[in-house]
């Protein structure tokens, strides 16, 4: 990203002050769409350049969809298509007489998609006006006008004591500021060996010495909840049902690695996180583990929480970094390090919300503990997962890892609904590898999948039953990767397009310009979206090429 | 302090923080490059600067990969160069026309000899043109979003003009609120078009004196 932006927004306003993205935001909510007027006036308040701001309202979903006095949003993610091959988009679309992106010409009713909305549990979802509906019944009840809340996913956790699914306490914190120094803290995360949970797995201690070691007062805690990964609501549960544990988390890295200030990026899709995280940073306030002079010590530590608006690569850490400034969210190549440069230029540690929900019980208990959590697999600590709507029992559940997935499919998640048998699994992601019924039996941890061209990712387990279309299910993919690609780098921006095109047309696919364009991808990326896209792809090639009608 | 790395069995002393195409270029060798220029800082967005590093099992992009000491590296190692062409490939297949021969993106295609056939063929950029400008004409189709223009608006100049726009197949480059250069900050330095690879940018005059190959010059 430009320096020389980063250091015009540092200059004109302190952290505090709302972004360009902030006000664009603003203005779309009060009149449904970004006029003139709204651009001059945002640059004009924030001191970017006009073409700047221009751009910023151009990469968003939420500021390029047209809306309407009534906005619907259906959701087009994998645990959705999975749930109905797609149909509840083409019914919805129908029913409301709209295209996807358009508005009604009385600017009354806009259907725009958004992918994906959390509620994998309960699908197909859509998001209309202010209330999610989801299930069997939810394209019916948007058409008949009549939306009602859909219900929110349950938790359980299979561990004797739970470690992510227990209320956060501020325990770790506790301990942390009475008993250890941040140095033995730094190193009590780094012997946990906890890997990071926001797909890339990269040991967080690691990441964390880095930033400790890195020159300057000032720096920054990024926690990532731009979950958007379709058929993930992992960290959309502990945003929501147990935010003390992600803010704990969040200030025992900046008490490690010396930040004061820590930010959470939210996605605009999930609604209730922003209000959840909120209230629970002034819980803590009131409480004393946040503020000044936190619990009596030297350490003061503040959060912001901030809203995203619509795009999935802005999970990317670079990316998240720029949707934080305000600014185009798109991927940067390292180095430099978010660690080195970061937000707005300083050190920045950045995790994703479930890795940070881990850290309490390390405080608390120390590396030996967090590591016997998992006594059959090499991974350490727990995992969150969950499961989709295909599932008799599709909820998050707290589990050790090392179990094999069928177990975790069969006896955990109660098998499929209505008889149905699994197919295949998609597990962490859109870009994780595809495991078929065959391969149930490999185990859930980071190097089994890996060996399967799996990963454990997000840690959503996605169940596709045998009416699944697997050439479907390839556009399908696809589609996603294309509309989400930033467009920085070339392999991506055009490689997923011509990718997609080459399934979503009425005609054979040629294998072997396909896995030609698959290797560019996979190779030449700047970033895990691009490079990672391929996996499922490749999955349905070696797993179920019959049915993919390839020449 | 400095570093020991071969570039094609080139040995060479590099300053610490030294890109392996900056050693390239000292050791005289080629790397095709489309997003990079020397004037502004390393973007990494092209993928074309793939080169081969030993120990690295993957290729590497040699414009923001920083030397290591004994750091072997291969500028045509097969795996590199084919992904480089791949890419190449793919730019070229998003032009409504092909780029005229003087452009960066018509050598670096022509050097890795991409372009006679396309793997992927599909969509174009449609024909979009700002020729409103007394100086400056820009041709949206042939924007290949390498960011070039933007950076020299923010790094060299300082003018803040140009931005990309949209995102994945559709990203571009906007000049202002999408007014074109007229009705931006644009001063007019040119650097823009100095810089754009594939005269997406360049002078009126040139469109005018008609090199023969520009899709206004040929009256589209």
């Amino acid at each position: 990203m430009s320096r020389n932006l980063v250091e015009l927004i540092r200059r004109h306003d302190g952290i505090a002050a709302p972004t360009a993205l902030d006000l664009l935001k603003e203005s779309v909510a009060a009149r449904g769409e970004l006029t003139e007027e709204d651009l001059q006036r945002t640059a004009a308040v924030t001191g970017l350049p006009e073409a700047t701001v221009y751009g910023i309202s151009t990469f968003y979903d939420d500021l390029r969809a047209p809306r309407g006095e009534r906005h619907v949003r259906v959701c087009t993610g994998t645990a959705c298509f999975a749930a109905t091959g797609g149909s509840h988009v083409q019914a919805l679309s129908e029913g409301l007489g709209l295209d996807l992106g358009s508005v009604r010409d009385d600017g009354s009713v806009s259907l725009a998609e958004t992918v994906c909305l959390g509620f994998c549990h309960s699908s197909p979802a859509v998001f209309d006006g202010e209330v999610i509906v989801a299930g069997p019944g939810a394209v019916a009840q948007v058409l008949s006008d009549s939306p009602t809340p859909a219900p929110q996913p349950q938790w359980h956790s299979l561990l004797p004591e739970p470690v992510l699914t227990r209320p956060g306490d501020w325990s770790g914190l506790r301990r942390a500021l009475s008993e250890l120094d941040p140095q033995q803290l730094l190193e009590l995360v780094v012997s946990a060996e906890i890997r990071g949970r926001g797909g890339a797995g990269f040991p967080a201690g690691v990441k964390w010495r880095f930033v400790r070691a890195a020159a300057g007062d000032e720096k920054y805690v990024v926690a990532n909840g731009d979950e958007g990964d379709p058929g993930s609501y992992i960290d959309k549960y502990l945003m929501e049902q147990n935010p003390e544990l992600v803010l704990e988390g969040m200030a025992l890295a900046g008490l490690a690695v010396g930040a004061a200030h820590g930010f959470i990026l939210v996605r605009s899709e999930y609604p209730e996180s922003k209000p959840s995280l909120d209230a629970a940073i002034e819980r803590a306030r009131q409480a004393g583990f946040l503020g000044e002079r936190i619990l009596g010590s030297d350490f003061s530590f503040e959060i912001t929480v901030v809203e995203g608006a619509g795009s999935y690569v802005v999970g990317e850490e670079t990316a998240l970094l720029a949707c934080l400034e305000g600014l185009r969210g798109t991927v940067s190549a390292r180095p430099p390090f978010p660690a080195e440069r970061g937000l707005y230029g300083r050190p920045t540690v950045v995790n994703n919300v479930e890795t940070l929900a881990n850290v309490p019980f390390i405080a608390a208990r120390g590396a030996e503990a967090y590591q016997a959590l998992s006594p059959n697999s090499a991974s350490s600590g727990s995992k969150l997962v969950c499961f989709n709507e295909r599932f008799n029992q599709p909820t998050v559940v707290e589990v050790p890892f090392g179990m094999s997935v069928r177990e975790l499919c069969e006896n955990v998640a109660g098998g499929l609904r209505d008889g149905g048998r699994i197919k295949a699994v998609q597990i962490g992601g859109p870009l994780g590898g595809i495991l078929p019924a065959a391969r149930l039996d490999t185990a859930f941890d980071f190097d089994a999948l890996a060996a399967e061209g799996c990963m454990v990712g997000h840690g959503s387990i996605l169940a596709f039953d045998e009416l699944t279309d697997m050439r479907a299910l390839a556009v399908h993919l696809l589609r996603f990767g294309a509309h989400e690609s930033c467009g920085k780098c070339f392999p991506c921006r055009i490689g997923l397009r011509r990718a997609h095109d080459m399934f979503a047309a009425d005609a054979p696919v040629d294998r072997a310009r396909f896995e030609q364009l698959l290797e560019t991808l996979e190779l030449g990326s700047l970033c895990a979206h691009g490079s990672g896209m391929p996996a499922p792809l490749r999955s349905l090639l070696r797993h179920f090429p019959q049915e993919l009608s390839l020449a | 302090m400095s570093d020991t790395v071969r570039i094609d069995g080139v040995q060479l002393e590099v300053a610490p923080g030294t890109t392996i195409l900056e050693a390239a270029k000292l050791a005289g060798r080629w790397v095709p490059t489309l997003c990079f220029d020397e004037r502004q800082a390393p973007f990494g967005a092209c993928r074309v600067c793939m080169v081969g590093v030993e120990g690295s099992a993957n290729p590497l992009p040699a414009c923001t990969t920083v030397c290591r000491d004994g750091m072997n590296v291969s500028t045509e190692d097969p795996t590199a160069r084919r992904v480089a062409g791949a890419v190449v490939e793919l730019v070229l297949s998003e032009l409504p026309a092909a780029p005229a021969p003087h452009t960066e993106l018509a050598q670096v295609a022509q050097r890795l000899q991409v372009g006679a056939e396309l793997r992927w063929p599909g969509a174009v950029h449609a024909v979009d043109h700002d020729l409103e400008h007394p100086y400056l004409a820009f041709q949206h189709e042939l924007c290949i979003s390498c960011g070039r223009c933007v950076r020299a608006c923010d790094e060299v100049q300082g003018a803040f003009a140009l931005t990309a726009v949209g995102r994945g197949f559709d990203a571009n480059v906007a000049a202002g609120l999408d007014g074109g250069f007229l009705h931006s900050s644009c001063v007019s330095c040119g650097a823009c078009a100095d810089t754009c690879p594939t005269d997406a940018i360049t002078e009126q005059l040139l469109l005018v004196g008609g090199n023969g190959n520009s899709a206004v010059a040929a009256g589209v």
